[in-house]
């Protein structure tokens, strides 16, 4: 496996970012059916998110390398991952806060008309802001101050911010997932933030359908109209058509209510793909299946052709296991915790194997090459 | 025409220690494994590691201080954790490791 080499990347090509639990891959194809996999210098740590941001003229890998002992930096690579900086001031709590980071859980770059925003979430549960992509990060004071927050619960994970939702219809509004505490909405800029749960449960409590405390795993903005969200919860999926506000169960004929990635097809938006899993977080049933709706959620099919089945197979993928392209037909990506990434270059009709024996898969980003 | 007079070595102005850097930190360190700085406790030490590598102390200790739970600093083979952590006196002529814990078993 060659290192990752950005000298001969070319426009319209397909490069897929995988975090693992060693380390941050690139997988490189520009035709989708073959299939270049290589490390990058970024070896050994826990890789939660990688994402290649191509905004403001830049062509900048964010990765939150996590580690197991000397500590958890948020850092950029300008040269598709050969080199890393760090920020000029990281990812650090107040010292009078009591709190420290554990881990960075995602990176998510701000809205195309605000190149330089770029934000993050971390355990304990916070979310963080550059605008400088990436030079200096600061706290969002809002949720940080949130005045329930001494009542959050984490999850298996961790107290844990993992989801980011900037609005790209409103630069005042913004949705964000904590695990296990729910959506959370500002609409104002990230001064307050008010919980965004009703109808979606937590059936692991008492009251399953509390204010806050739900487990929502994963969401997503509709690319179009911007008060579609879907998210992909610990207890359903769920459908939103005033911007959080009311939630509709979508999960049908799913045949479990447990998931974690959810992804759209962003050429044809009502097409949603997830994956649901077992009570032993694998492949409900011996079929490794990527389940899809064409319709915004009233119906789902599976789609099997290309993935394992088998007595034997148990795949696992995690939250940010799953992308699309930009492609049309988009393209789909799903890092399983084995170590594979299976694509399927007609959105989601076959699927082939991508990559193989790396270890297990944290994330899945894809960028087309601007 | 007379000789040039070789200075005479300067002795240190502050007691010293000797610290050895773990490798996984040697891209922090420019690839450096030990530096000698002035005796003190081991938190001086580690604010003068900080300084002569910025960003060191955030590998070593929490945002809130504390050391991380899963690195080791040992001076003259003793661990800091069983004394006095970070309030621990670091004498001049000591060694000091700094090592993360075992993995892997």
């Amino acid at each position: 496996m060659a290192s990752s080499d950005s000298t001969a990347l070319r426009s319209g090509e397909t490069v897929v970012l995988l975090g693992t639990k060693r380390g941050l891959f690139t997988v490189r194809s520009r035709d989708r059916v073959t299939w270049e996999c290589a490390p990058t210098t970024l070896d050994g740590t826990r890789v939660y998110n990688a994402t290649l941001d191509q905004r403001g003229g830049r062509r900048r890998i964010y990765a939150a390398d996590n580690g197991d002992f000397f500590g958890t930096f948020l850092r950029y690579s300008d040269d598709f991952g050969q080199t890393w900086q760090e920020p000029e001031r990281g990812i650090q709590f107040p010292e009078e806060s009591g709190l420290s980071l554990e881990n960075i859980w995602l990176i998510e770059p701000g809205r195309p008309t605000e190149p330089n925003v770029v934000y993050a979430g971390v355990a304990p549960a916070s979310l963080w802001v550059s605008e400088d992509a990436g030079v200096t990060w600061s706290l969002n004071e809002g949720l940080a101050q949130h005045p329930t927050r001494s009542e959050w619960q984490p999850g298996a994970g961790g107290l844990c911010l993992h989801t980011i939702v900037p609005d790209h219809s409103d630069p005042q509004r913004m949705w964000v997932g904590i695990s296990a505490v729910g959506c959370v909405r500002t609409d104002d800029g990230g001064k307050t933030w008010q919980f965004k749960n009703k109808n979606t449960r937590a059936g692991f409590q008492p009251d399953i359908y509390p204010e806050y405390g739900q487990c929502l795993h994963r969401m997503l903005q509709h690319p179009t109209q911007s008060n579609t969200l879907y998210q992909q919860n610990h207890c359903g999926v769920y459908r939103s058509d005033d911007g959080g506000d009311n939630w509709t169960d979508i999960q049908r004929d799913l045949p479990s209510e447990f998931g974690f990635p959810i992804a759209i097809d962003p050429g044809h938006p009502d097409t949603v793909f997830t994956i649901v899993e077992n009570e032993g977080r694998n492949n409900f049933g011996e079929q490794f299946t990527v389940y899809r709706t064409r319709d915004g959620g009233e119906q789902w099919e599976s789609l099997t052709e290309g993935l394992p089945g088998g007595g034997g197979v148990r795949l696992g993928v995690l939250r940010h296991g799953m992308a699309t392209d930009s492609h049309d037909p988009c393209g789909v990506y799903v890092g399983t915790n084995t170590g594979q990434l299976f694509a399927s270059a007609d959105g989601g009709e076959s699927w082939h194997v991508a990559a193989d024996f790396l270890p297990s898969i944290y994330s899945v980003t894809v960028a087309v090459i601007e | 025409m007379t000789a040039p007079t070789t200075p005479e070595p300067t002795a240190p102005t502050t007691p010293s220690v000797l610290v050895h850097l773990p490798a996984e930190l040697r891209a922090r360190t420019g690839e450096q494994a030990s530096i000698v700085v002035a005796s003190g406790d081991m938190r001086t030490i580690i604010a003068a590691l900080d300084q002569a590598f910025p960003g060191l102390r955030f590998n070593l200790c929490a945002e809130t201080g504390e050391l991380r739970p899963f690195v080791n600093i040992f001076i003259d083979g003793r661990n800091v954790r069983f004394g006095s952590a970070l309030d621990t006196p670091v004498a001049a002529g000591s060694v000091v490791h700094i090592v993360h814990s075992v993995a892997g078993g």
